[in-house]
């Protein structure tokens, strides 16, 4: 098996710190984990630090445009339904720039994990509030603080019908791995929303502010199966940030929803055109 | 001798106006008869005005004809707008219980009535159309038989409902005095009477496009509608995308994934798809899409067309990267030009995209041509059966031609890494400037050998004193009126581009120089002079500009020329 590693001719790009360089290295214990080699690996990714991800592994990589990493792993997907995709991407990728795309994924219920790098702030453009920075965050260029009130990407994504999803901290790599291997064996959407400091634009929710208040749902008797209960730690009232599997409820994803992508992956069809012409010339 | 018949048929949205060209274009085909016909219509489902304008010919037509011989008015309002648009011999039918004639030319039928006394109003549509079929020399039984067809899976009450009402429409029109009249009798024969929207769905299934992302929009939508009856039949997926962007990004997914993908929709939804075609011109993944154009901006006019989006999608997205343009002349000719964008697509590894117009997606016309899809498939991925270790695959390998070989992920141990940043030929970001200078010059070394690929406009009657000069789908009303000022002894030529770009310039340069070009299009700036004027330093005479909304018609074209040509 070959162990998925850092590219050695790309440098990292990320600040010292960073709270990326976890998520890199629990993705590829995660991959290891499950015995995944480069070749079988398609990392799709959207435009931020998240979105650097897939250029510091050994994998194959669509690296797109802002916000729409979502349409692209879903179109790859319907072509291909054999290809295991994992989407980086961060807040502002996934919940601003793309979040029409976010809702639409979960409806399609398509195959794909997908890690949001969330750190509450743009850090590839210097710091600005992302959607899930809390109210009235003061930032260089949001200087009175926000004045949206904060996003919640689990309560959201639950009340969608998500069937899979997770929140983990990148100070708690052993989980995060835990959580990318349960969200790959998921059959269906399944999201991993990772909390992270951004240590140089976000001096408000820092290592310490996340070791403070981050707790592990497997200490208490939270039942990721049962709907009622998902929906109360979501919205949790004590501001702890609730780690682990939040909820978990297979449906059916969206190439067994169509008898074309049941039989087998779009890309398999052999091309008939002696069969093409007969349906074209006859169905005027 | 030839005989060419003009029929609109007119009312508000919902009362079935297409149906009835619909059962009239089924009876013509029967008989060999050539139709070219065009639907003008609101951006409403119900009321308001709405028109079909149908022409039935002898020999095969180019265009559609804006002066009917038979003006059918469903209701009064149409006739009001269009009664003196009719033919000197023309008729009008009017939709009307009142059994008066104020004017020898206009028939009172109760279509409605006659429709209930068959037994339900809602054949009123068949009795028009029967009544229309016997004006022009047609007999109930050519159409029983497309009525039977048509209702067969009906239930028998429907059938015979249509069938009565079909009846009583004839008889009924069989007293009506017309002086032109048509050979109905069948003949054989493999024409097919086929709108351009079809013939778009059709150019990307023969060309194994499987996957279409597309999110609604007018004139757009007809392409994938056309789409969605063979989607049992073959192996394909048709997605509803949440928007455009997602459409286009679904696409280059779909296509990166190893899939031949097309989207399709109009001006607006294309400015929103522009950062996407960026990404498949910086990823170098092959994508088609159709940009059925309609006037702007903004929402502009949503059931209308125009030809003002050529400057645009030749241009758009930030920077710069090779792409193809196509702009189709007509039905069969959309069918050719989508074909030809995907294997051009595949063949260098750009976006193509193929302008079309609400005139030619919903023109209808007969063409003789048969559709050949041959067995054999040509893939333009790489067919080298080298086994590249992990990383040793360069997605962007620099090659003599800018083509680098192209492999889909997931199917080999060789890696394949694309991305939207300038990246390096393994395809990983990176931003140094020589770097940066040598995939730029990668990417448009393409564009040369691309310029080849695509056909210079063809000048017909070539000592003329002056050319009309067009793109696209004013096509076929530039030919027609062409041919009839010649026969009024006007020495006109014309000269139609439909392979938009890149053209090879100098040797456009030698087609164009020394002619007196009168551009003619479906815009107010005359984007086509712009463009000629741009690429060769040639400047046009004069212009024929139309910028309402509606088709440029070849009577239009004639009388412009007759104002500007001081004849």
């Amino acid at each position: 098996m070959t162990k998925t590693k850092v590219d050695i001719d790309n440098e990292i790009q990320w600040c010292p710190g960073c709270g990326n360089f976890s998520i890199l290295k629990s993705m590829e214990n995660a991959f290891t984990a499950l015995g995944l080699e480069p070749k079988d690996l398609l990392i799709v990714s959207g435009i931020g630090q998240a979105g650097k991800t897939p250029n510091y592994m050994e994998c194959n990589m669509l690296h797109g445009l802002h916000g729409r990493a979502l349409p692209l792993a879903t179109g790859a997907k319907i072509a291909n339904s054999d290809l295991n995709i994992i989407v980086n991407t961060g807040d502002g990728d996934c919940y601003g720039e793309g979040g029409n795309h976010f809702l639409a994924a979960i409806r399609r219920n398509i195959d794909i994990t997908v890690l949001i790098h969330n750190n509450r702030v743009y850090g590839l453009t210097k710091g600005q509030a992302s959607p899930t920075a809390a109210f009235g965050m003061k930032t260089k260029h949001q200087n009175r603080g926000t004045i949206s009130s904060s996003f919640n990407p689990a309560a959201t994504a639950l009340v969608m019908g998500a069937g899979f999803i997770a929140q983990g901290f990148s100070g708690n790599m052993k989980q995060l791995e835990y959580l990318i291997v349960e969200a790959i064996n998921f059959k269906g959407f399944s999201m991993v929303d990772i909390h992270q400091p951004c240590v140089s634009f976000n001096k408000i929710n820092t290592h310490s502010w996340y070791k403070s208040r981050v707790f592990d749902l497997n200490d208490t008797d939270h039942d990721y199966s049962n709907y009622e209960n998902a929906l109360q730690t979501v919205h949790n009232k004590n501001h702890k940030i609730p780690l682990g599997i939040i909820y978990k409820k297979p449906g059916v994803p969206f190439h067994e929803r169509l008898d074309v992508l049941k039989k087998q992956p779009l890309l398999k069809y052999k091309f008939d055109g002696a069969q093409l012409e007969n349906i074209l010339t006859t169905a005027v | 001798m030839v005989q060419d018949i003009s029929i609109l048929i007119g009312g508000a949205a919902g009362q079935g106006i297409q149906t009835i060209g619909a059962l009239l274009a089924r009876v013509c085909n029967n008989a060999g008869l050539f139709i070219f016909s065009v639907d003008d219509f609101e951006s409403r489902i119900r009321g308001g005005h709405s028109f079909h304008l149908l022409r039935i010919s002898t020999q095969a037509l180019t265009a559609p004809c804006f002066k009917p011989d038979i003006l059918v008015a469903l209701d009064e309002k149409t006739h009001e707008y269009h009664k003196d648009t009719v033919s000197s011999n023309g008729i009008t039918i009017l939709n009307s219980d009142e059994n008066k004639k104020e004017k020898s030319d206009i028939y009172h039928i109760p279509l409605e009535l006659l429709a209930e006394q068959a037994g339900g109003k809602i054949a009123s549509n068949t009795v028009a159309a029967g009544a229309v079929l016997a004006v022009i020399g047609a007999a109930f039984k050519d159409l029983e038989h497309v009525l039977k067809e048509q209702f067969m899976n009906r239930g028998k009450a429907v059938l015979e409902l249509n069938l009565k009402a079909g009846k009583s429409g004839c008889e009924i029109g069989k007293k009506i005095n017309f002086p032109l009249s048509l050979d109905f009798n069948p003949v054989q024969h493999q024409n097919i009477v086929m709108t351009g929207a079809k013939a778009a769905a059709l150019g990307a299934l023969a060309a194994d496009c499987r996957f279409f992302p597309f999110y609604p929009m007018s004139p757009g939508t007809p392409i994938i509608s056309n789409l969605a009856k063979y989607a049992d039949q073959l192996p394909m997926v048709i997605e509803q995308a949440e928007d455009e962007i997602a459409a286009v990004n679904m696409a280059i997914g779909a296509s990166f994934a190893g899939v031949r993908s097309m989207t399709s929709t109009s001006g607006g939804g294309f400015c929103l798809m522009i950062e996407g075609l960026g990404l498949a011109g910086m990823t170098e993944t092959p994508i088609v899409i159709i940009n059925a154009q309609r006037p702007g901006p903004a929402t502009g006019l949503a059931t209308r067309t125009a030809q003002a989006d050529l400057l645009f999608t030749i241009n758009a997205s930030q920077d710069e990267f090779p792409r193809f343009v196509f702009a189709p002349g007509g039905v069969i000719e959309t069918f050719f030009a989508v074909k030809k964008a995907f294997f051009l697509s595949e063949k260098y590894q750009v976006p193509s995209i193929v302008l079309m117009d609400q005139f030619l997606v919903d023109s209808a016309k007969t063409e003789s041509d048969i559709f050949k899809i041959g067995n054999e498939h040509e893939s333009f991925l790489d067919k080298e059966t080298k086994v590249y270790q992990s990383e040793s695959y360069l997605r962007y390998k620099i090659t003599e031609t800018g083509i680098s070989p192209r492999r889909i992920p997931c199917n080999s141990e060789a890696l394949v890494r694309a991305s939207g940043n300038e990246h390096t030929q393994k395809g990983l970001s990176f931003e140094e400037p020589e770097n940066r200078n040598i995939m730029m010059e990668k990417r448009f070394k393409k564009f040369v050998l691309m310029q080849q690929e695509m056909s210079l406009p063809q000048v017909f009657h070539d000592q003329s004193s002056f050319f009309l000069t067009a793109w696209g789908s004013s096509k076929g009303s530039v030919i027609e009126a062409g041919l009839k000022m010649r026969k009024e002894g006007i020495n006109v030529g014309w000269i139609i581009f439909e392979d938009i770009w890149p053209l090879d310039f100098d040797k456009l340069k030698s087609v164009l120089k020394n002619r007196k070009l009168v551009i003619v299009e479906g815009n107010a700036t005359c984007q086509l002079g712009s463009l000629i004027r741009q690429q060769t330093g040639i400047d046009y005479f004069s212009s024929v500009l139309k910028y309402d909304g509606r088709p440029i018609y070849p009577e239009y074209i004639i009388k412009e020329i007759r104002q500007t040509m001081g004849q």
